[in-house]
């Protein structure tokens, strides 16, 4: 009688799978040999790499992909309890911003010194950038001239009403890139800037660059501005698009083309500090740099590191000199400029 | 009418449970039981009475009466705000002690019978024997089969079984674990009329054989009549009446109980010269009320006789058949409206004249206030 | 008397299940507490830049799949219930199924179909001219016609019911007395099936209110998406506090309405005797219009994001993307989902138990307390614990912080059944149980228990199949490596990987539809 009451019991089941899902879930990351990343960078553009770093030194990884800001907030609430031993983001801003926080930590390696130019890098080493993108015009070759257009801030003039397409205001390297243009522009000529794309776009306002590309493509707008490996992507699965890429402000007096960097920082509070100067250590190898910057035809920051020879060599531009690291002090004035113009 | 108010008559001014106290001790003894869901409204009041070893009482009283109430309390589901509740000589219930159901050793029959319907009849009737050993169980629950004659159900489920079945399933479940005694809440309700007539005998005899003490909550006065040792009227939450059923029948101790069990008229009178003298003739005082009181004379239809018919200062109102007798209303002169029943091979013709005669062998009295 | 009261409040179980109850009410009494607290400068910069734009955003799609789903929902339950056409008995119950795909799956299937050059803009410029203009998803409109494609069912299967229910010979009485075809309708007919419909309505809105993932995907900002942009934007939890605030406000509104207006309807629609319409035969024609309505209705709402789902995950399947990381989502989701679905049901019980059995002040207050999850949108129950529980080392960063999110956000859901299981069983059986010797734990077991395992089931598929498909909270509360198939679904779909995120998708769908039809045969109060 008794048995067949407790087969009808459901509790010890569920005591069963409670307990389960603790053991599951729960279990902390801090076995020996083993890293723990965030990483704000999509998932695909970063397995790859770290599959091929746990096959080599048998240091398993574990991920938490999601937004980089989400994973900074995340970062900066675990405080000393974190999990995570290294940051990976896709924006530099933010990187600098976690160093603020004091969220990383230094590391000396020279490694790291050696592969890295220093405008890449946080000025102690708390982060270090690890491929460069660059925030650029993306034309139709039937509608456009590219001669008529010296500087990225030309797409504001009136002339290009309606035939422009701009990402919508959240998106992180259209803040990147206001912040650079009032570091290298004063604020009066990034205002102006966000007036007129905002005026130009009118209707063309995407959240995914690749739908800007798409445009410009289907000859629906005549520019757009991205980040260049949209562009690239797209004459991958359509060779005969009728788009380029347009290199500006190269003049004299001009600011250079944008760059922003993805980059890794190791977590303050890591307990892994070997196991994550190993990732770093190979992630600015030659091997690493390629494999990484290759995954989404961006350009490998350490010299020596051959850039894809779809685009265009690394040392036929010039970059503005805003040091990324000053992104993050940007930010903030720029959001309220962004939010004052009132783009979407 | 002023029957509304209730009256103790003087002639039964003894409380009912008096006749028990200082006996050797009754199976079941209350004490001045109030229940309350809220306590602005007890719904009973002061309630005493008290039940022997072998014996079957009937709760009766119109619904909202308190009776059922009065039966959860005494099976444990109910708490005592006043008073106590002996069962076996053994406080369970009062305002401070508590025993669970669980713990009583009280059988209990529901209105609606309770079973369980994921079980069957075998396990139903074998549902609080689980601490029994098994062959013993076994054999009880067979033995249980075999008393309320459902031999070859024992398969079946609640659902398969017609009332009558379902409502011997019940008591089956109920009398199994060898209860001190049975409470049965209403157990006819749920069946035919036909049925229940049947399953009314049957269930006498059971308890008869088995000697079984029960308490029966009810509220048709025929059904407690049938069943009943002591009979306990209860009317608002208050016992007003707990004798035999003949003393109830013929000697209620108020007008309410008096027309509650049967049809009852009352006459009002006056005491003179040690008579109680009425519209319809003179009664004997047997309340032993002073001379020039005013009072209530309850006249039962068969305490009635028509006579002159054809000629006399009442009238027939109408006749209603009762298959084995006629119920008369008859306008007296007065205007008063009296009940008499006659056999039904006599028929009067309604609005004829007719005259009465009292052949009551006892008169009740109840004080008359104007 | 008083004395025994406070006995008999003081349980065990009933300070157990005010122990739950105070365990689900605190994370809303803390987001109130802290958007309360909330610098008032935090106020007034919400109240001048975001709030009038996410309040006029998040009423105006309220009001607008309101608008669309009572007008899908009633003509096609019209149609069906009055009309004899093709295929009628399919569509009776092919227009549940919609329900069983979340709404960030549709949304990230019409992202797709919707784009610059995807199918539908082909189609509509076959139709319309190389040039015609098409709305992009990714707008109002896009929004608008995802969550009404998504939610319309619940509109149509109360219409349906109101319509199968409704006295024939109320129209046949208005008619008699002159009343013309277009008067009766709109005299008789829409008032008396007036309180169904606002049920539905509020429903729909309510639903509409607190949906995270289509608005995300299609980056409509309302309330629910803006918190979460607070949360995972900014570090700023006053200002997300501020905005939950407001929306758990929303969501109370429509929640009280629904429960006021639900109660009228059940009290108009239980007059008597009722003769449910018969089916008016159609000529062909019309037939094949009504037809081609439903077949445009459901071809959008079901068939055609199915097709691209399965059109996807073939891809996938062939291109060898379906790895083994698949199966560790789908046990991860599993388990986590189980758990929390049966560590609801666990803790549910006393509450629902006491609820129906000892309705006291306290009891009620417990059970009305632990149904307060239902106006707590998932990034906001994820907020609450967020703050509330990223200083208790044992519980941040494990999977059990997003048990308990779920518990909070999906117990009132399953709450729901388990109150209308126990309330089915007859207490006198458990009474007699006690009568018969046994305790009231035992008599709960041996009797109660068994009775209501249907019901408990029931509740346990709802809850285990919410939490499935439970998007924000899972986004923001879940530990390192643990990603679940809702998840997956988010991230591909967030980075445009269509065939990668359709395995997922389709398995939650598949799971769902077998779920919804058959809860929709009971009660149509699914989702």
């Amino acid at each position: 009688m008794k048995k067949h009451i407790f087969d009808r019991n459901p509790f010890g089941v569920s005591l069963v799978l409670v307990s389960l899902l603790v053991v599951c879930g729960g279990s902390p990351a801090n076995a020996a040999d083993s890293l723990t990343v965030y990483s704000g960078r999509a998932e695909r553009l970063i397995k790859p790499v770290l599959d091929s770093f746990q096959q080599k030194t048998g240091i398993s990884i574990r991920m938490l992909t999601s937004g980089s800001t989400e994973l900074l907030n995340r970062l900066q609430a675990e405080g000393e309890r974190t999990p995570a031993d290294v940051f990976i983001t896709n924006e530099a801003g933010t990187l600098e911003r976690a160093r603020e926080l004091h969220l990383l930590r230094p590391v000396n390696m020279k490694e790291v010194e050696r592969a890295i130019p220093s405008p890449f890098r946080a000025p102690d080493n708390s982060w270090v950038g690890l491929s460069g993108r660059i925030w650029v015009v993306v034309y139709n070759t039937s509608l456009v001239n590219p001669d008529n257009l010296n500087s990225l801030l030309d797409v504001a003039n009136p002339s290009w009403k309606g035939k422009l397409a701009i990402p919508t205001a959240g998106n992180e390297y259209l803040q990147a890139g206001v912040s650079v243009i009032r570091a290298a522009k004063g604020e009066e000529a990034a205002e102006t800037f966000l007036r007129g794309i905002k005026e130009n776009s009118g209707n063309f306002v995407f959240g995914k660059n690749r739908q800007i590309v798409d445009a410009v493509a289907k000859g629906k707008v005549a520019l757009g501005i991205v980040n260049h490996y949209y562009i690239f992507r797209h004459l991958e699965k359509h060779p005969q698009a009728p788009i380029a890429l347009l290199l500006t402000d190269q003049g004299p007096d001009g600011m250079g083309t944008i760059m922003n960097a993805a980059g890794i920082g190791v977590t303050a509070h890591t307990t892994h500090l070997a196991e994550a100067k190993r990732l770093i250590q190979f992630l600015v190898s030659q091997a690493g740099q390629k494999m990484f910057a290759e995954l989404n035809k961006e350009y490998p920051l350490h010299s020596a590191v051959q850039t894809d020879p779809s685009l265009p060599p690394r040392k036929s531009f010039r970059v503005a000199e805003v040091p990324l690291a000053r992104l993050s002090e940007l930010r903030e004035p720029t959001m309220t400029l962004i939010e004052r113009v009132g783009l979407r | 009418m002023n029957s509304q108010t209730v009256m103790q008559s003087p002639g039964t001014k003894k409380f009912p449970h008096s006749q028990f106290q200082g006996e050797s001790s009754p199976l079941l003894h209350l004490r001045h039981v109030t229940c309350a869901y809220h306590s602005q409204h007890p719904a009973v009041r002061d309630i005493s009475l008290s039940v022997n070893q072998g014996e079957i009482l009937c709760l009766l009283g119109p619904s909202g009466c308190g009776k059922t109430t009065t039966l959860r309390a005494i099976a444990g589901f109910e708490k005592v705000m006043i008073g106590e509740i002996y069962i076996n000589g053994r406080l369970v219930s009062s305002p401070t002690v508590h025993w669970p159901p669980d713990k009583r050793r009280v059988g209990m029959v529901f209105q609606d019978y309770a079973l369980f319907p994921h079980l069957c009849v075998a396990d139903n009737i074998g549902f609080g024997l689980n601490q029994w050993e098994d062959s013993q169980r076994k054999s009880q629950i067979h033995k249980m089969i075999e008393l309320v004659g459902l031999a070859d159900l024992e398969r079946r489920y609640p659902h398969e079984l017609s009332g009558g079945q379902q409502q011997r399933v019940a008591l089956a479940r109920a009398l199994a674990p060898n209860p001190v005694m049975l409470l049965m809440d209403e157990p006819f309700s749920n069946l035919d009329p036909d049925m229940t007539i049947k399953m009314r005998k049957e269930l006498y005899h059971l308890l008869r054989q088995t000697k079984t003490t029960s308490i029966l909550v009810t509220h048709d006065h025929d059904e407690a009549f049938a069943m009943a040792d002591q009979v306990a009227v209860l009317h608002e939450g208050n016992l007003v009446q707990c004798d035999t059923p003949e003393t109830i029948y013929h000697v209620p101790s108020c007008p309410f109980v008096a027309e509650f069990v049967g049809q009852a008229d009352f006459i009002p009178g006056n005491i003179q010269n040690g008579k109680v003298e009425t519209e319809l003739g003179a009664f004997t005082n047997q309340g032993g009320y002073e001379g020039g009181a005013n009072v209530l004379v309850m006249v039962r239809p068969d305490d009635l006789q028509i006579t002159k018919v054809g000629a006399g200062n009442a009238r027939i109102e109408s006749r209603q058949f009762r298959g084995s007798e006629n119920l008369y209303a008859i306008r007296l002169a007065s205007g008063r409206l009296v009940h008499c029943s006659a056999s039904s091979t006599e028929i009067y013709d309604v609005d004829a004249p007719v005259g009465l005669t009292i052949i009551a062998t006892h008169t009740v009295l109840f004080e008359h206030q104007s | 008397m008083t004395v025994l009261a406070r006995q008999a409040v003081l349980s065990p179980l009933a300070i157990f299940s005010f122990g739950i109850s105070g365990l689900i009410v605190l994370p809303l009494l803390y987001v109130v507490y802290s958007a309360m607290k909330a610098d008032f400068a935090i106020w007034q910069r919400l109240w001048s830049t975001r709030i009038p734009e996410l309040f006029l955003n998040t009423v105006s799609l309220a009001f607008g799949v309101g608008i669309a789903t009572l007008t899908l929902g009633v003509s096609l339950a019209w149609f069906i219930t009055r009309y004899e056409f093709w295929g009628r008995g399919f569509w009776e119950w092919a227009f549940v199924l919609p329900l069983a795909i979340p709404s960030y799956v549709l949304a990230y299937v019409y992202t797709f179909l919707l784009d610059t050059g995807g199918p539908l803009e082909q189609a509509w410029q076959v139709v319309m001219g190389p040039e015609a203009p098409f709305f992009s998803p990714y707008s109002f409109i896009g929004a608008l016609m995802v969550m009404t494609l998504n939610t319309f069912p619940y509109v149509y299967l109360l219409a349906k019911t109101a319509l199968q229910n409704f006295n024939v010979t109320f129209e046949e009485a208005a008619q008699a007395t002159g009343a013309s075809q277009w008067a009766t309708i709109f005299r008789v007919f829409l008032p008396l099936i007036r309180p169904a419909l606002v049920a539905g309505l509020f429903l729909v809105t309510l639903y509409v209110v607190s949906d995270f993932g289509a608005v995300s995907l299609l980056r409509f900002q309302t309330f629910t998406y803006a918190v979460y942009q607070q949360i995972t934007g900014r570090y700023d939890y006053a200002a997300a506090s501020i905005l939950s605030l407001l929306l758990v406000s929303f969501a109370l509104i429509f929640l009280l309405g629904e429960r006021w207006f639900r109660r009228q309807s059940r009290y108009y629609q239980m007059t008597g005797k009722v003769r449910p319409p018969t089916l008016m035969p159609c000529s062909v024609s019309r037939s094949a219009l009504m037809t081609g309505y439903c077949v445009v209705v459901f071809g959008m709402a079901f068939a055609l994001p199915t097709y691209w789902l399965v059109q996807w995950t073939s891809e996938a399947w062939a291109e060898n993307e379906i790895g083994t990381e698949f199966l560790t989502y789908i046990w991860n989701s599993m388990v986590l989902s189980g758990g929390a679905a049966t560590l609801a049901l666990v803790l549910g019980t006393p509450l629902a138990y006491l609820a129906c059995r000892h309705p006291t002040r306290l009891n009620t207050l417990c059970i009305q307390g632990a149904y307060t999850g239902y106006v707590l949108p998932g990034p906001v129950a994820a907020l609450a614990l967020l703050i509330l529980f990223s200083s208790i080392p044992f519980l941040y960063g494990t999977a059990l912080v997003l048990v308990l999110a779920y518990l909070i956000h999906f117990l009132p859901a399953g709450l729901q059944s388990m109150e209308s299981a126990i309330q089915q069983v007859n207490p006198n059986l458990e009474e007699a149980a006690k009568s018969l010797g046994a305790r009231s734990y035992q008599a709960f077991q041996r009797v109660t228990l068994p009775l209501v395992r249907g019901g408990f089931l029931v509740a346990w598929i709802l809850m285990f199949l919410q939490c499935m498909k439970e998007l924000p909270a899972t986004l923001l509360l879940r530990p390192v490596g643990f990603d679940t198939l809702a998840v997956r679904i988010w991230l591909e779909a967030s980075e445009e990987l269509y065939q990668l995120a359709a395995p997922p998708a389709l398995l939650i769908v598949l799971m769902t539809i077998p779920v919804v039809m058959l809860l929709t045969r009971k009660n149509w109060q699914v989702g």
